[in-house]
């Protein structure tokens, strides 16, 4: 299968629009790490799956071929705009919506102009995607699960693997849950529970030594710290992917008290 | 000034649906129809609050979801197009309204002074909110009469659910002194629907009416016990069941919006006056009034 590389990167746009806040300069440092490593594969396309992109009838997936606007987040939109200018691999995207019926899943293609890409796919593309390498899109099904997302991921690798293509897997997500619910001064920002910077780091260890521990420790993780639906990001990589023998974690710090991360699977 | 009011209350779901099948031209896309028992409750909803000669028009829409505290539109006029993420093919709207700024930020002011975490979104680029468009579109499609529209924070779903509904309560109390001290006339809109279980696949046709039933029959059955208590007046006994309501029926109230709107108008006792009922792809939609004004409150 053509997977050249894989990552799983924080979706918050904290990172990308103050990256000389202290506290989040680590996050905006590694997605330029990221960003190198996947160049260096060389892919052909971007398998992207962000949290943030809600579906809860049918799966979606973006088919229209060139996406272009400026982005305000619902939460964040003080710190400033979000201008992207995706295209996307309209083939493969609609090769993935006619294969979904395979795993017995319900899709439809998404091509209208004005969607409102998320942020997290946004902020990925920008930090991790300078080269606009073409991007394929899919929802986040509220209604899918771990083994469902999985079961997605799977089958989009293989339709790409069937057109000839080198992907680049790229899940989109956070990890613990917990924001501050009251506003801080951002310089002074940090996992807001001990308990959930434990967690989150004993579960970024777990991804270093490979998808079987990750897999043992993703359920009791997601449960402890409400960690972004439930890491379902992660299962996009495993997917995808078919398994990873490791990770390096380029980063990993606090956005507004939740956790979030920088990594890149060894294949 | 002084001496402002709510002068009533309106439980105004949001389904993109209805937009659409209502064909206005501000939507892109064109429907066959489908809905109508929905859209005539709007109808009559509309003619009540037409009545009613409101100066603003604040509404709570779960859609505009908020991680730190409550937000409240803070730009006079936002306008563009608003997709909607989870229906683009029904909904491509066309937006322009004029926000009750002075009222967003007294409201705001007024959270804060009760202890909540409040805040003013001024971001002119900001894109509004399908459910807070499509509330405001069903009540009063001239987009005639300003808005304050407010976020829904996340503290029912972070926080326990009894924390979240004090949050709310605390909120609507905040709204109802802003409001008093504004001299204004004002239409409370709670953009919630009531049972939420839904299908998980659009008909081909998605205004195909044979398609369209209550997805849970204990969804319905809670439909109509709440429904009938606010007609009989007995909110303290719906406030009663509400952890039950939310749990059993996944109702979308559980945002914020119903406590919030009951509490700005003191939990009002008289009956409600159901406009209409009925279903979007299997959840439950109640069209429902509280004219404070005739009620004498």
């Amino acid at each position: 299968m053509a997977i050249v590389s894989a990552f799983l990167v924080t979706g918050s746009p904290l990172p990308y629009l103050r990256p000389e806040n202290p506290p989040w300069a680590p996050l905006a440092a590694a997605f330029k790490a990221a960003s190198a490593a996947l160049a260096a594969s060389k892919p052909d396309v971007l398998l992207v799956y962000s949290t943030q992109w809600i579906a809860v009838l049918d799966e979606l997936w973006q088919v229209r071929a060139h996406s272009k606007g400026v982005h305000v987040d619902e939460n964040w939109y003080e710190f400033g705009d979000l201008p992207f200018d995706i295209k996307a691999d309209v083939a493969l995207a609609t090769a993935c919506v006619a294969s979904c019926a395979t795993i017995g899943v319900s899709a439809k293609p998404v091509d209208y102009e004005d969607f409102p890409i998320d942020t997290g796919t946004i902020v990925a593309d920008s930090l991790l995607n300078p080269g606009r390498v073409p991007l394929v899109i899919a929802a986040n099904n509220v209604y899918h699960d771990f083994a469902k997302t999985e079961a997605l991921a799977a089958m989009a690798a293989a339709t790409a693997d069937a057109q000839g293509k080198r992907v680049a897997v790229v899940a989109v997500g956070g990890l613990s849950g917990a924001y501050f619910d009251h506003s801080i001064d951002i310089a002074t920002d940090h996992i807001r529970h001990e308990a959930d910077d434990a967690a989150n780091k004993a579960f970024l260890a777990a991804l270093t030594q490979g998808s079987t521990a990750a897999r043992a420790a993703v359920t009791d993780y997601a449960g402890k710290t409400k960690a972004d639906f439930g890491m379902k990001h992660l299962a996009w990589v495993l997917g995808a992917t078919g398994g990873f023998s490791g990770a390096t974690i380029h980063g990993y710090g606090p956005t507004y008290g939740a956790g979030a991360t920088v990594a890149e699977f060894k294949l | 000034m002084a001496d402002g009011k709510i002068v009533a209350g309106f439980i105004a779901p949001h389904p993109p649906h209805l937009v659409y099948a209502e064909n206005p031209p501000q939507n892109e896309p064109r429907s066959e129809g489908g809905w109508e028992q929905l859209r005539w409750a709007y109808e009559r909803a509309r003619k009540s609050l037409d009545a009613l000669k409101p100066d603003v028009l604040l509404v709570h829409s779960p859609h505009w979801q908020t991680l730190v505290g409550h937000h409240f539109l803070g730009v006079e006029k936002l306008s563009g197009k608003s997709v909607d993420p989870i229906f683009p093919n029904l909904f491509r709207y066309n937006f322009d309204l004029n926000v009750d700024v002075a009222l967003a930020e007294a409201c705001c002011a007024e959270a804060k002074a009760m202890g909540l975490e409040a805040k003013m979104m001024r971001n002119p680029g900001f894109r509004v909110d399908y459910g807070t468009i499509t509330t405001l579109h069903m009540i009063r499609p001239q987009w005639d009469i300003p808005v304050v529209g407010i976020s829904a924070n996340n503290s029912p779903y972070y926080l326990t659910l009894d924390e979240g509904v004090d949050e709310m309560i605390k909120l609507g109390e905040a709204t109802r002194r802003a409001i008093e001290a504004s001299g204004k006339r004002a239409v409370l809109l709670c953009s919630n629907t009531f049972s939420h279980w839904h299908f998980h696949e659009e008909p081909a046709l998605p205004e195909d009416m044979t398609k369209e039933h209550p997805q849970s029959y204990p969804g319905y059955k809670w439909d109509m016990r709440i429904i009938e208590l606010l007609r009989r007046g007995e909110v303290d006994e719906v406030m009663r069941l509400f952890p039950q309501w939310v749990e059993e029926a996944f109702a979308e109230v559980k945002s914020g919006a119903f406590p919030w709107m009951l509490s700005a108008m003191g939990f009002p006792r008289t009956p409600a006056e159901l406009h209409g009922y009925g279903t979007v792809i299997g959840t439950g939609n109640a069209v429902m009034e509280w004219n404070l004004e005739s009620a004498g409150a």
